[in-house]
């Protein structure tokens, strides 16, 4: 085993960013596992960007059946690229589908998985990783003891890498096999939202609403604010659990890893599942009626009160100073 | 029909970082003694979409099987599971199951659904809030050789299929498999129905079935991926609060603070 395969993960096509995390992360290792080549799984890729990584080979398995976020096919294809390649690490995205088919590549290579990694260590053979558990609150030491390592590399732990002037990769066309037993489960439709404004990821400000709203109504207000100050509205999981907002709304553990300039949180109280998505915001601002809500101990400014008030008065500042 | 609900007893997620603490090996986040322990919410949600496909099961014929592998089981935690309708509970208690170590949990379940003669179903929440690993299930359809269907907010059963809609980040998907097969459930699908007041008396009286982890035969052996420490994250930062006679004058000081300190642009920028 030797070297380091990155699976870059498309959508219609086109690489998805968490792909220069990836490539980050990656590098961090080069030095001791040798050369870096990348994987993109999908259909009509257009991988100019991938051969300006620096990688030294991209891999390029196209199917139809790679459209979909579809964990089997995608599996399958990388299963049988893994056991011509034999990498000694694949790095991940930290997506939906690059969590699922991690673990299971994991365990169908006989290696072990390192997800959401913070830090990566190569010392004895062994890599050692950092990673949050317990929703954030607290963080784990993991050493991976069998060959390949499987990493999943955090949302924001690593700075994205920038593409390099050359398209220094050369290309490899793989027929991917995938073989029909390994397709147990079949997608049926495929529904998408309308595309936010702007990208909660992308966002320099984000205005976020928690369960303290009460409703989706609030949300129109929090959309106008957003709209003044160039920013994106985000929620916590109870209003997307109750339907107010879309699910691609939701920061936090299970939603998005934020890190705006400033994040303002409203009616959140500031468990630790969400706060992982969004401490790494440079300035959080809270407003909550309980001055003992958990939020006020990760902000910088903080307005104990009711928004029903708060807010309605921050949006005509706004106007008065605009 | 046969659903074996898979669910685990975790100390409660909402507890404050300051109430946590950490074992004297520095392996393992201990819950707070003040606060009593909780079935892992996803997995809430799994038995809620259990107990749905009960409801609408033609003849009523499908049958819950509440399964959990754990240690020190709070008996009054975990039969919550009957009280909401399951129609049993199973508890495998060692502590070779406080681990992290989800290959060896997932081997375990797989020889536990076996020993209780197998299912058609298998539901598990997307993860448990202890370590978020969110792996035991997929390895658990990979022991089985089943198919797995992930992050389900609506489950349901027809003509010996499956059907899901799972949740995406930018929106969602149907998917299905033949059964049996392994499901696991996200929060979207609602919470876990609250049990009836005379459902939670009845339950006193009942006990839950018990296994060992000797009758699972299954080899606790050394686990791919090892936790060799755990330090808990506390952060504090100094906040400055901003006040007013009433919520509309703190609302515009903020506006005004956040504005001078070149935090926002009210023009948009
Ligand atoms: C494994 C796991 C993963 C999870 N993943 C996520 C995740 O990705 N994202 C996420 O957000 N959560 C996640 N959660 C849930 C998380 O634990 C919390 O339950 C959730 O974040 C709470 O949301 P909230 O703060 O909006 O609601 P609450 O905790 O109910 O807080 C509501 C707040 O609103 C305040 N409030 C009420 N009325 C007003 C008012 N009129 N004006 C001002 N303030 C008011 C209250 O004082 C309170 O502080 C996860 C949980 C688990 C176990």
């Amino acid at each position: 085993m030797a070297g380091i395969l990155i699976f870059a993960e498309t959508d219609a096509g086109a690489i998805l960013p968490n792909f220069w995390e990836q490539v980050a992360a990656a590098r961090t290792l080069a030095p001791q596992l040798g050369s870096v080549s990348v994987a993109a799984l999908g259909w009509q890729i257009k991988t100019d960007e991938a051969l300006r990584s620096g990688a030294e080979a991209v891999y390029v398995l196209e199917d139809e059946r790679l459209t979909e976020p579809w964990p089997d096919a995608h599996l399958s294809a990388l299963e049988s690229l893994c056991h011509e390649l034999h990498p000694a690490m694949i790095v991940m995205p930290r997506t939906t589908l690059g969590m699922e088919v991690a673990a299971r590549l994991a365990f169908r290579l006989g290696g072990a998985l390192a997800q959401d990694a913070m830090t990566l260590q190569l010392a004895d053979d062994a890599l050692t990783i950092t990673r949050p558990v317990a929703g954030g609150a607290a963080s784990a030491t993991v050493r991976l003891n069998r060959a390949p390592w499987i990493v999943v590399p955090r949302s924001g732990a690593f700075t994205p890498a920038e593409p390099g002037a050359e398209a220094s990769a050369k290309v490899v066309s793989v027929q991917p096999s995938i073989s029909d037993a390994a397709l147990k489960t079949r997608c049926v439709s495929r529904a998408r939202q309308e595309g936010e404004t702007i990208s909660l990821e992308r966002a320099r400000v984000i205005i976020s609403g928690g369960r303290g709203l009460d409703g989706p109504e609030p949300f129109q207000l929090l959309h106008r604010i957003a709209d003044a100050i160039g920013g994106a509205v985000g929620a916590s999981r109870p209003p997307c659990d109750s339907g107010w907002v879309p699910t691609s709304y939701q920061i936090g553990l299970t939603g998005k890893m934020v890190s705006p300039e400033v994040y303002i949180a409203v009616g959140i109280s500031g468990a630790t599942q969400h706060t992982t998505g969004c401490s790494s915001a440079r300035t959080i601002v809270a407003i909550n009626t309980d001055k003992d809500a958990p939020i006020f101990r990760m902000a910088t400014y903080g307005v104990v009160g009711d928004w029903k008030e708060v807010l309605p008065a921050f949006h005509a500042a706004l106007a008065d100073r605009g | 029909m046969r659903i074996i609900v898979c669910i685990k007893q975790v100390f409660d997620p909402l507890t404050p970082v300051n109430a946590l603490t950490i074992d004297s090996d520095r392996k393992k986040i201990l819950g707070s003694a003040y606060t009593p322990p909780v079935i892992n919410g996803y997995d809430e949600q799994a038995l809620e979409a259990a107990l749905r496909i009960k409801e609408n099961w033609p003849g009523g014929e499908c049958e819950i099987v509440a399964l959990s592998l754990g240690e020190r089981f709070k008996l009054d935690v975990m039969k919550k599971a009957l009280a909401v309708g399951a129609d049993e509970l199973v508890l495998v208690d060692d502590a070779a199951f406080d681990t992290a170590d989800s290959v060896f949990i997932a081997r375990a379940l797989a020889a536990a659904i076996h020993r209780l003669g197998g299912a058609d179903l298998v539901l598990c929440g997307r993860q448990a809030s202890d370590w978020d690993n969110a792996q035991a299930p997929l390895l658990l359809g990979e022991m089985l050789g089943w198919p797995c269907l992930t992050l389900a907010r609506r489950v349901e059963v027809r003509n010996g299929r499956v059907e899901v809609e799972r949740v995406l980040s930018d929106g969602s998907q149907v998917m299905e498999s033949n059964l049996p097969a392994v499901v696991t459930v996200t929060s979207e699908l609602g919470e876990l129905r609250f049990p009836p007041a005379r459902a939670r008396l009845q339950v006193a009286r009942r006990r839950p079935k018990e296994m060992t982890l000797k009758e699972l035969n299954v080899e606790i052996g050394s686990p791919a991926a090892e936790v060799i420490d755990v330090s808990l994250l506390k952060v504090e930062r100094e906040c400055q609060y901003i006040g007013g006679a009433n919520g509309a004058e703190a609302g515009r000081r903020l506006a005004e603070t956040l504005i001078d300190a070149g935090l926002i642009s009210p023009n948009g920028g």
